[in-house]
């Protein structure tokens, strides 16, 4: 049985910028794995160059054993791996709903069928009642919860989320942690790029701490969190992990 | 819903137009081939975003094609504009993969040094095209008894082809490949991310624009019946075409009909005051459009209408 | 030996008719390295030169040369209201929107011309029209080395106002950064009026000194808006000394191509060029980067 994601020695060099450095990690379904870190640790690299968004230097990538290493992001997303992005791009010029009907038409080329997929995402994700709103008159909260509903409609095996959570008040925040939450009960895989210590500690199964596209810890929220080279880490960047 | 219905009407009226205005045969003919181009541009320039100032090089292709397959080898006017389109299809696949790599503004340039070329072939080879001296469509065999050189069957003709061009348009907008179309014009990262290969998109496309495109040509080619490079392959019709769709709203299956509509009435009513300086109306417009209504006539008002729409049902 | 003659006769020719390109395409590449505007009326502003000229010849009895320096300060208010009218209100549109604008510009005056003088060609009859001076074997032109000289003498005038004078410098800050140069009190708007009024200014330049060679029709701006974006692209955007060598070669290229493989065709080898170099390389044969100004 292989892992829903595997991902072996990654390297991402811009120029002679090493921005992620000999990365290895594994993911299995139904799992959270949690990558944490200060910023410009190369979190966000790390996860292009998974998702297919930024050309890897070394390593090797696989989805259920299968090397997707040289595929691009269009293949992989097909092969199952759906992504949010950090700044969130809503196809502006379109509905909720119509947004959510893009990837949803991936699998199935009736629109009637397509719909009835996209309409189980805007639930998934809790943004059903306003499927009809044009996409661009949406506030951060639910420009969020459409990016999760569109990443959800394509039927992923491996779901990325980068940032979700950044930004969102209280009560939107513990809502946000609600949907995540429910996913993995599919067997769905999610890899997650987050700055919120609260969702990371009530949702991740795994954390991965990156500084300086390094990986300095590992394990789960409650040991990353008081490891000391996190906390230093953290100091250096004044972005203390529980600060938020 | 209620649109299909204005315009299946519509359709039935233009049914009868030859028969109430048989001395205006011509305009309309022009008309109905300007709203079939600015349509064909659409799919690529409104639908997928690639903003194209090179299209009558397919006018040019449809018409030629059909013009030298007729004149030299006597072969039916519907498979010369048959390979008209297959041989633009093939045109803007090539075209596509050189330069869909270019980004916006510079995608538009290249179309326009690529159109301007072809048209310097259709000078220059005169072997194939006779040239600056140009090219007489004069027999072509008749269809069912029908004289392919009659206003009315040349109206008729045109007719089927907006129809059927917006028609299909109309139903692709609905469709998986519509929306995909409008998710790489939005954003191509995030048309990724939904499984869709931007590259391949846009080149379909362009293919089913440029054939399109062609077949008007074809029928532009038999109503002119008499085809020169440089009215054919020329930057302003490729400009005018481009500016028709833009005027009316584009990715909407009905702004550019509409836009053509406006340009063509327009110049009909400014017939005297601007003479051969028609295309001042276009430049006016494009520029007012640009800074006040920057979706389009019809774009604009769709974009209004699905906001009250949206208020409407969030009311109650 | 006659060969020899021959070539060296178009390298000069090649030369002088790239100085009026590269001029025509310095106005262009200052215009879109300071507002990031695709300016796709360039050619016609040329075009409107060449009436002015027309017209304060026959009016006046001028010279082209001399009438340049008495309607200059008209060609550069008309530009400069068009872009308070027009762009201006366009500056944070996307590019395509002013890509658009521009090309409804240059619809507008093209016809606005046609309406005014009419489509017939019109000439201008300057005494020195067909003069000619011999240096050894080689024959140039006398209007043609005026072109390539005022040509020059221009475009050094640009260079010694962007680097040497207060509000040069304001511009190429405007250039670099737009915030940056909002921050230091610098009216960026207002800059963009001029920078719009003096590289339309120059394009009606290069319109004029074209004058007693070419004859003017209406529509003689399209194609000259396609040569200035091909010797910008060939130069790299934005950046003028770029746009000079961008001109040369694009004159040279013209007139040994005409010569050498086909005279028909002569238009279609900046178009290659340019095709090859946008596709190839996108930042222009002479810059490293894509430099600004």
């Amino acid at each position: 049985m292989h892992a829903a994601l595997e991902a072996e020695g990654i390297v991402v060099q811009f120029g002679g910028l090493v921005a992620v450095n000999d990365i290895t990690l594994s993911l299995d379904e139904g799992e959270i794995f949690g990558l944490i870190g200060p910023n410009g640790a190369g979190k966000t690299t790390l996860f292009n160059a998974l998702t297919g968004y930024a050309p890897m230097r070394r390593g090797k990538v696989s989805l259920f054993g299968e090397d997707i290493t040289q595929l691009p992001a269009f293949v992989r997303a097909r092969l199952g791996i759906g992504r949010t992005f950090q700044i969130e791009r809503p196809f502006e010029e379109l509905t909720v709903l119509e947004n959510v009907l893009i990837p949803a038409f991936l699998h199935r080329a009736r629109r009637s069928d397509a719909e009835r997929v996209a309409w189980d995402a805007l639930e998934q994700a809790g943004i059903a009642d306003r499927a009809h709103q044009p996409s661009a008159d949406l506030n951060l909260a639910r420009r969020r919860r459409l990016e999760l509903a569109k990443a959800l409609s394509l039927k992923p095996k491996v779901l990325f989320l980068d940032e979700l959570m950044a930004g969102l008040n209280p009560p939107a925040l513990a809502e946000m942690i609600g949907f995540v939450r429910t996913l993995t009960k599919s067997g769905l895989a999610v890899l997650m790029v987050e700055h919120i210590m609260k969702a990371v500690v009530e949702l991740c199964d795994h954390v991965m701490v990156l500084a300086s596209g390094e990986r300095i810890a590992e394990g789960s929220p409650e040991q990353v969190t008081n490891d000391p080279k996190v906390i230093e880490a953290y100091l250096g960047d004044s972005d203390e992990p529980g600060d938020r | 819903m209620r649109s299909g219905i204005f315009l299946a009407g519509l359709f039935i009226a233009a049914l009868f137009y030859p028969l109430i205005f048989p001395n205006l045969l011509s305009i309309a003919i022009y008309f109905l081939l300007l709203a079939g181009w600015a349509t064909s541009w659409d799919i690529l320039g409104g639908w997928a975003g690639q903003v194209s100032l090179g299209h009558a090089a397919f006018v040019g292709v449809g018409s030629y094609a059909l013009a030298i397959l007729a004149g030299r080898y006597g072969i039916a006017p519907w498979w010369g504009a048959l390979a008209g389109m297959a041989l633009s299809a093939a045109l803007a696949w090539v075209w596509g993969l050189v330069t869909f790599r270019l980004r916006g503004p510079y995608f538009t340039l290249s179309t326009i040094a690529i159109a301007e070329i072809l048209r310097l072939v259709a000078i220059e080879e005169a072997w194939l095209t006779q040239g600056a001296e140009g090219i007489f469509i004069f027999s072509l065999k008749s269809p069912f008894g029908f004289d392919l050189f009659d206003r009315q069957v040349e109206y008729y003709t045109a007719l089927l082809y907006l129809a059927a061009v917006v028609g299909l348009v109309a139903w692709l907008a609905r469709g998986k490949l519509g929306y995909q179309m409008r998710a790489v014009r939005e954003d191509e990262n995030s048309s990724q991310a939904a499984g869709i290969d931007p590259t391949r998109i846009k080149l379909i496309a362009f293919m089913l624009s440029g054939a399109l495109t062609a077949l008007g040509g074809a029928i532009y080619g038999v109503y002119l019946s008499y085809l020169e490079p440089h009215d054919i392959f020329f930057l302003p019709l490729s400009v005018q075409i481009a500016l028709t769709a833009i005027i009316g709203g584009r990715g909407t299956p009905f702004g550019p009909l509409a836009g053509a509509f406006l340009l063509v009435v327009a110049a009909e009513v400014f017939r005297n005051a601007f003479a051969e300086a028609n295309l001042l109306i276009y430049g006016v417009l494009i520029v007012l459009v640009v800074i006040f209504l920057p979706r389009g006539l019809i774009g604009s008002w769709q974009h209004r209408a699905v906001r009250r729409r949206y208020a409407r049902s969030a009311r109650g | 030996m006659e060969t020899a003659v021959a070539l060296l006769q178009n390298i000069s020719g090649g030369i002088l008719i790239g100085g009026v390109y590269a001029l025509v395409g310095t106005g262009l590449s200052l215009i879109f390295g300071v507002m990031r505007v695709i300016n796709f009326a360039h050619g016609e502003f040329l075009a409107v030169g060449m009436y002015l000229a027309l017209v304060g010849h026959a009016a006046f009895g001028l010279e082209p040369y001399l009438a340049m320096l008495l309607v200059a300060p008209l060609g550069f208010f008309v530009a400069f209201s068009i872009e308070r009218l027009v762009l201006s209100r366009l500056v944070d549109s996307p590019e395509q929107s002013t890509l658009l604008a521009t090309l409804g510009l240059a619809l507008i005056l093209s016809n606005a011309l046609l309406l005014l003088f009419g489509a017939e060609p019109k000439t201008m009859y300057v005494s020195y029209a067909t003069a000619t001076v011999n240096l050894g074997r080689v024959t140039l032109s006398i209007p043609l080395l005026l072109a390539g000289f005022v040509a020059t003498m221009i475009i050094l005038a640009l260079y010694l106002f962007l680097t040497k004078t207060e509000p040069g410098r304001a511009v190429r800050a405007t250039a670099e950064n737009r915030l940056g140069a909002e921050l230091v009190g610098i009216n960026t708007l207002a800059v963009h009026s001029v920078v719009f009024g003096l590289g339309s200014l120059i394009a009606m330049a290069a319109g004029f000194v074209l004058m007693p060679l070419l004859f003017a029709i209406p529509t003689v701006g399209a194609g000259f808006t396609l040569k200035a974006f091909v010797v910008t692209v060939l130069g790299g955007m934005g950046s003028i000394s770029g746009a000079i060598g961008g001109g040369l070669v694009l004159g040279l290229a013209e007139v040994l191509g005409a010569s050498y493989l086909s005279t028909g065709y002569r238009d279609a080898y900046g178009l290659i060029a340019f095709l090859a170099v946008l596709l190839l390389r996108p930042e222009g044969l002479f810059g490293r980067t894509i430099k600004r100004v």
